[in-house]
């Protein structure tokens, strides 16, 4: 299978390991990833509360460099990338001014047909459970997983079209072909407030101390992400959160992609294992997955 | 809080944000849904139900000066569950360029700092530079030393590289010109 990579910014920055095991992953399931030519950033939630016109204009611009080159469907792993551009196509589609405007700026004509997947999605139904059963080697056996979707992977469902917004159940689909212990919990896609993290420290504190609260009482050894800003933010904010509510907790905070890769036989080193805060490495040995 | 009759000269600023965000606010229910949903809803931002109560009853400059708008993350948790599918972050846009036009200072000193350096950071480099945005941004609110602590540990562990924050990488001229040319169009309009 051969599809579009559209990475995005951020795994460029601090989301390194999702890009390493997205990759390591992609190659061991037969999907050969071709990078996006010259992409650029999507204009993520700045672009997208402060100019509609631009905020569409810098996804447009994208997709008509992936459409002049196309390869396959399009593989977005952030899915704020993945909303924005898909969001971008269908607006274009509903409001042809906005098009016309659009295209002004970006100077060419856009189609705004491509297929666009999250990769979550597109390793859930386009490769599907069957295929990453095959590729199990090493069971995560006795690893308690709690899955957190987050908002942009699921809602809203007009744009993202994938999975149930209030209970969704593909990543833990996933977990489980993977061979782990995977835990349910009432917050799968609850906000973790990334977008105010710099600016509003103190509510995105009291937003990530929530999730994480609830997922060490559930028994967690670890919590798997789909996307680069909730690993950033639940790694980073532990510490701020025990200030807050007295406890000290160290739930290492782990991107889908390199548990699959794990479990595939990939090491840990390659997959970018040993880049976050709260160090999996100890867990994974205490568990003999290492 | 008055209702609106439905005399056109009351309606301006209604009919106004009706346009531009897409959103059939007449609908409404203020059943407060959203503001169940929404998690930056607080005493201090009062929520989306809030601020929607204020454009229907024509406040506008409450809710041009509103902070909830600036908090909202566009997480669509208030979408998915608003029986008449109304879309506050979409809504959001609406007053943040209305209110922009209008040289209304922002409410959230520090949110409309950190998405305008953001964006000032795609228009030079074509991409995000996320660790200078940091940077800057805590220089710019005299909190240099904020977060310094995780900075150092990520250092640690390999994942940035000390010399990230003065890397500026290749720049994108085209995207730079999309800025351009949106800001042209919008001034003709
Ligand atoms: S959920 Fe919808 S109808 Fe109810 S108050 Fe909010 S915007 Fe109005
Ligand atoms: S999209 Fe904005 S207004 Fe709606 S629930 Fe999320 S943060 Fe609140």
């Amino acid at each position: 299978m051969k599809a579009t990579y559209y990475p995005g910014c951020s795994l460029e920055g601090t989301a390194r390991p999702y890009d390493l095991s997205t990759r390591q992953v992609c190659s061991a399931l037969g999907v050969d990833l071709q990078e996006a030519p010259d992409w650029s950033c999507c204009g993520s939630s700045p672009a997208l509360k402060m100019n509609r016109v631009l905020s569409v204009a810098l996804s447009a611009h994208n997709i008509a460099q992936i459409e002049r080159r196309q390869v396959g469907d399009v593989v977005v792993p952030c899915p704020f990338c993945f909303r924005r551009l898909a969001s971008a196509q269908q607006e274009m589609k509903a409001d042809p001014q906005l098009k016309q405007r659009v295209e002004t700026a970006i100077e060419t004509t856009v189609q705004g047909e491509l297929s666009v997947h999250s990769l979550l999605g597109y390793i859930r139904n386009e490769v599907g459970l069957a295929t990453i059963r095959e590729n199990v080697k090493k069971p995560l056996k006795g690893l308690r997983l709690i899955p957190y979707y987050g908002c942009y992977q699921v809602r809203p469902p007009k744009v993202t079209r994938f999975d149930d917004p209030e209970n969704p159940s593909s990543l833990d689909e996933i977990l489980d072909a993977l061979g782990a212990v995977v835990l349910d919990w009432d917050f799968k896609a609850e906000c973790c407030g990334a977008a105010l993290a710099l600016a509003k420290t103190e509510k995105v504190t009291e937003l990530c101390g929530r999730l994480i609260r609830e997922a060490a009482y559930r028994g967690a050894d670890a919590l798997v992400v789909v996307c680069p800003l909730c690993q950033a933010n639940l790694d980073m904010r532990q510490d701020d959160v025990r200030a807050h509510h007295g406890t000290k907790y160290s739930l290492p905070i782990l991107y889908f992609t390199e548990l699959m890769g794990l479990s595939f036989g990939i090491s840990p080193s390659a997959l970018g294992m040993d880049h976050h805060i709260h160090d999996p490495l100890i867990l994974l040995k205490n568990k003999g997955l290492t | 809080m008055l209702r609106l009759t439905g005399n056109s000269s009351e309606r301006v600023f209604l009919n106004d944000m009706m346009n531009k965000s897409g959103q059939r606010l007449l609908e409404c229910l203020q059943c407060g849904k959203c503001t169940g949903s929404c998690p930056v809803a607080s005493p201090e931002t009062g929520g989306p139900r809030q601020l929607i109560a204020q454009i229907l009853a024509g406040m506008k400059d409450h809710a041009l000066t509103n902070p909830m708008w600036w908090y909202c993350v566009s997480c669509g948790s208030c979408v998915t569950r608003c029986p008449v599918d109304i879309n506050v972050y979409e809504l959001a846009t609406a007053l943040c360029e209305t209110a922009a036009r209008e040289g209304i200072t922002p409410s959230e000193r520090e949110i409309h700092l950190f998405e305008d350096l953001f964006l000032k950071s795609v228009r030079k480099y074509g991409r995000v530079k996320e660790l200078r945005t940091v940077a800057l941004f805590n220089l710019m609110t005299m909190n240099p030393l904020k977060d310094m602590d995780k900075g150092i540990a990520l250092m640690k562990k390999g994942a940035i590289g000390p010399l990230e924050i003065f890397r500026a990488g290749k720049k994108d001229d085209k995207v730079e010109r999309i800025f351009k040319r949106v800001e042209s169009t919008r001034e003709g309009e």
